[in-house]
C-alpha cells in the first residue's frame, strides 16, 4: 500500500513538475511615446539546454525601414535580412555581441543571412541610409516576447519554477526580477531612462 | 523687432531716429509659437505674457529650446532622423547623428500701433502726432528649434515700416546653440552668432512684456566728448550697451540655481554696415551697435536664484502654485562688460552737434576703453515680479585731429543709468507694468534723463495681445531737448 501511494505521490510531482503556464503582463516604459518594442525575457531555466531552431528568422528592410523594428530570436537562430525596397540596402551592427557583422550591400528580392551565436542585443544599421535602425535580440533561452504598444506581452508554455526574467528596450535602461512561475501569470515591469 | 520707438522729433535727433526705425533699434519680439507646435501647448507654458517668460520659460529657453528633463511623449512633432542614435557608436566610420525638426521651425509676429507723439525740442518747439496708423509696424520671421540632443538655433528677419511709409529688413538673430556639451546636464553651453546675450536676461526687450525697451540702458549714447549730447536720443549705437552682439558665448546653470556666462563679441562701435571705421550717422544704429576694430568686447554675469523653480526648471523640494507666473525667488546677478574702440572713430560733438577743427572739419573722437558695471535684481511675489538694473559705465575718450594724426587731449568720462520695472499680473489676460528709469550721462553739463514708462496688457488669447503704453521722458536744464511723451496703442499676434 505505501509503495502505491509512494508511486502515486512521485507520479503527481512529475506530472506538476512538467506543468507550463503563460507569463503575462504589462511593461511601463516612462518617457517614451508608447510601451511598445520591449523585450522580455527568461535568463535560464535550470538544467535545461535550448537547441536553437532550425527555422529562420527574417527581418525585412522595407520602405527604409526595418520589419520588425525589434526581433527577439533565440540564441543560435539564423536571420534572414530581407531587402523588399528598390534600393540597394546593406546591414551591419557595431555591437561586440555579434561580432560587429557586416553584411554587405545587395539589392531588391535577396537577403543575406547571420547567425546570433551569442546572446546579443544587436542594433541594426543600414551604411546606405544612416536613418535606419533596428534591433535583434538575441535571448538564452525559448521563453521571450516583444511588448505590443500597450506594453502587453506573453511568453507562451513556460514551465513552472522560479526564474529570472529580464526586460531590454532600445532607449531605455532594462531591469530584471526574480518571478514564480505557477501556470499562468502575472509580473509587471516598469523601465525609464 | 526693429523698433520704431514713438516717433520722437527731437531736433536732429529725429532724423536718427528715423533711421533707426528702417535699420535698426532692434528689440527682438522672441515669441516662438513654433514650440507651441512642437508640443501642442499654450504660449502661456512658457510665457506671462510674450515675450516676457515665466520661470519655466526662462528654464525652456537656457536648456536650448527643451523642456526640463524633456521625454519623447512631450514631444508631438517627431523629428526627422538624420542618422540611427546607434551611429553615434559608428563614429568617426560615419557621420555623427542628428535630428531635423519634422515640419518647418518658423513662426511669424505681426504688429500694429496706432501712435500718439507729443514732443518738445531744445528751442521749445512743440510737435504732436495723432493717431498715426502704424499697421504694421513691424512683421517678424522666426525660425527656431532643436537639432538633436545639443544643438538648436534661431533666427529671426524683421520687416519694419517707418511713419512716413519707408520700410526696412533685417537679419536680428542668426544663432546656433551647443547644449551640454560635456560635464552635468545645463552646466556648460555654447551659443555662436548674433544674438541678446545672457548678460542681459532678465531685461533686454526681447524678454521685457512692454512695448517700449529699457532706453536708458541700451538706446542712448551716454558719453559725448564735451558740451551735450546731439545724440543723446532715442537711437542706438555710439556706446550704448549694445543690445545684441556677434559674438561666442558660454553659459551654464550649476546645481539649478547658480547662473553664469561670459562672452567674446564684436565690440560697441558706430554701427554694423560701416567699413570705414569713420562714424557716419546715415549708418548709426544700423543692425546693432557693432565695431569692426581688432578689439574685442569680453563681458560676464553671475547671478543666482533664491526659492522658486531652479534655473534649469528643478522643481525638488520646491512647492509652486498651480499658477505657473508665481513664485516667491530673489534673483540677484552682476554684470561686467569691458573693450576697447581704439581704431573706431566717431564725430566729437557738443550741444552745438559736431566739434569741428579750423579747416572746419570734424574732430574725431575714439573710446579707447571702457568698461560697464552692473547689478541686476529681480524679486518675484506672487503676481507681482520687481525687477531692475544699476549701470555704471566708465569710458575714455581721446579728442582726435580730423586727419586722426594728432591726438589733442584724453578725457575720462563716467555714467550712470537705472531702472526699477515692476510687472504685476491682475489676472492672467489683464497684466500692467510700471518702469522709471534714469540715465546720468558722461558729460555733467548735461541734465539726466527720466523716463517713465506705463503699460497695460490685455492678452485676448494666448497669442493675441493688446497692448496700451505711456511713455514720457524728461530731459531739464539748458541742454535739455524738452520733453516727449507717447501713448502706443499695439495690437500683435504671434503665429
Amino acid at each position: 500500500m505505501s509503495k502505491i501511494i509512494l508511486l502515486t505521490a512521485l507520479g503527481l510531482g512529475t506530472a506538476l513538475s512538467a506543468q507550463a503556464g503563460d507569463l503575462h503582463g504589462k511593461v511601463a516604459c516612462k518617457g517614451v511615446r508608447d510601451s511598445a518594442n520591449a523585450v522580455v525575457y527568461i535568463v535560464a531555466v535550470p538544467g535545461k539546454t535550448f537547441t536553437p531552431p532550425k527555422e529562420h528568422a527574417v527581418v525585412d528592410q522595407k520602405n527604409l525601414v526595418f520589419i520588425p523594428h525589434v526581433l527577439p530570436v533565440q540564441v543560435g537562430t539564423t536571420v534572414d535580412f530581407k531587402n523588399d525596397d528598390a534600393v540597394l540596402h546593406n546591414v551591419f551592427s557595431p555591437d561586440a555581441c555579434c561580432s560587429r557583422f557586416n553584411l554587405g550591400t545587395w539589392p531588391q528580392g535577396q537577403s543575406r543571412s547571420y547567425t546570433f551565436a551569442n546572446e546579443c542585443q544587436a542594433t541594426l544599421l543600414c551604411k546606405v541610409h544612416p536613418e535606419m535602425e533596428g534591433f535583434v535580440v538575441a535571448c538564452p533561452t525559448p521563453y521571450y516576447a516583444v511588448t505590443k504598444p500597450d506594453g502587453s506581452y506573453e511568453i507562451k508554455n513556460v514551465p513552472d519554477g522560479q526564474f529570472t526574467v529580464k526586460v531590454w528596450h532600445p532607449k531605455l535602461k532594462g531591469t530584471q526580477k526574480a518571478v514564480k512561475v505557477a501556470g499562468n501569470t502575472e509580473a509587471g515591469f516598469e523601465i525609464a531612462r | 523687432m526693429i523698433r520704431v520707438p514713438s516717433q520722437k522729433p527731437w531736433s536732429l535727433v529725429h532724423s536718427l531716429a528715423l533711421l533707426a526705425l528702417f535699420l535698426g533699434l532692434t528689440t527682438p519680439a522672441s515669441a516662438f509659437p513654433i514650440f507651441a507646435r512642437k508640443y501642442h501647448t499654450s504660449c502661456v507654458t512658457c510665457h506671462t505674457v510674450y515675450p516676457k517668460l515665466n520661470p519655466f520659460g526662462e528654464a525652456f529657453r537656457l536648456n536650448g529650446y527643451r523642456m526640463p528633463q524633456e521625454t519623447e511623449e512631450q514631444i508631438k512633432q517627431r523629428a526627422v532622423s538624420l542618422g540611427s542614435e546607434a551611429y553615434k557608436r559608428v563614429w568617426p566610420d560615419a557621420v555623427w547623428p542628428n535630428e531635423l525638426p519634422g515640419n518647418a521651425p518658423l513662426a511669424v509676429n505681426v504688429k500694429m500701433a496706432s501712435v500718439y507723439n507729443s514732443a518738445t525740442d531744445a528751442s521749445g518747439g512743440k510737435t504732436v502726432v495723432h493717431n498715426d496708423f502704424q499697421f504694421p509696424q513691424e512683421v517678424n520671421l522666426f525660425a527656431a528649434g532643436t537639432l538633436g540632443e545639443h544643438m538648436s538655433f534661431m533666427a529671426e528677419l524683421t520687416h519694419a515700416e517707418g511713419p512716413d511709409g519707408g520700410s526696412g529688413t533685417e537679419i536680428e538673430h542668426a544663432r546656433l546653440g551647443f547644449e551640454s556639451l560635456f560635464g552635468p546636464e545645463h552646466a556648460f553651453n555654447i551659443r555662436v552668432g548674433k544674438f541678446a546675450p545672457n548678460l542681459y536676461a532678465g531685461f533686454q526687450e526681447m524678454w521685457l512684456m512692454t512695448d517700449n525697451g529699457v532706453d536708458s540702458l541700451f538706446n542712448y549714447n551716454p558719453v559725448t566728448f564735451k558740451g551735450g549730447p546731439v545724440n543723446f536720443a532715442d537711437s542706438a549705437g555710439i556706446v550704448s550697451l549694445p543690445a545684441r552682439v556677434r559674438g561666442v558665448e558660454v553659459y551654464g546653470v550649476l546645481n539649478h540655481r547658480f547662473f553664469y556666462t561670459f562672452g567674446v563679441s564684436n565690440k560697441i562701435g558706430p554701427g554694423s554696415g560701416v567699413s570705414t571705421n569713420t562714424f557716419d550717422a546715415s549708418t548709426s544704429g544700423t543692425a546693432g551697435n557693432f565695431g569692426a576694430n581688432n578689439h574685442k568686447d569680453v563681458y560676464l554675469r553671475f547671478d543666482y536664484k533664491f526659492g522658486g523653480m531652479g534655473l534649469d526648471g528643478d522643481t525638488e523640494g520646491v512647492t509652486l502654485p498651480p499658477e505657473n507666473w508665481r513664485e516667491k525667488s530673489f534673483r540677484i546677478g552682476l554684470l561686467g562688460l569691458k573693450g576697447n574702440g581704439t581704431g573706431i572713430d566717431f564725430t566729437a560733438t557738443d550741444v552745438n552737434g559736431a566739434i569741428s577743427a579750423p579747416d572746419e572739419n570734424p574732430y574725431h573722437m575714439q573710446d579707447t576703453s571702457y568698461t560697464r558695471a552692473g547689478l541686476f535684481a529681480s524679486w518675484t511675489y506672487s503676481d507681482l515680479n520687481l525687477f531692475g538694473v544699476y549701470l555704471n559705465g566708465k569710458d575714455t575718450l581721446e579728442l582726435r585731429s580730423a586727419d586722426n594724426l594728432t591726438l589733442y587731449s584724453s578725457e575720462d568720462r563716467t555714467y550712470k543709468a537705472f531702472f526699477v520695472q515692476a510687472d504685476y499680473v491682475i489676472a492672467p489676460p489683464f497684466q500692467v507694468s510700471l518702469r522709471y528709469e534714469k540715465l546720468s550721462p558722461g558729460d555733467t553739463s548735461v541734465e539726466p534723463v527720466k523716463t517713465m514708462n506705463i503699460n497695460f496688457t490685455y492678452l485676448a488669447a494666448a497669442n493675441l495681445k493688446f497692448m496700451l503704453e505711456y511713455n514720457k521722458s524728461d530731459q531739464a536744464g539748458a541742454n535739455g531737448f524738452g520733453t516727449n511723451k507717447s501713448i502706443n496703442t499695439v495690437l500683435r499676434a504671434a503665429f
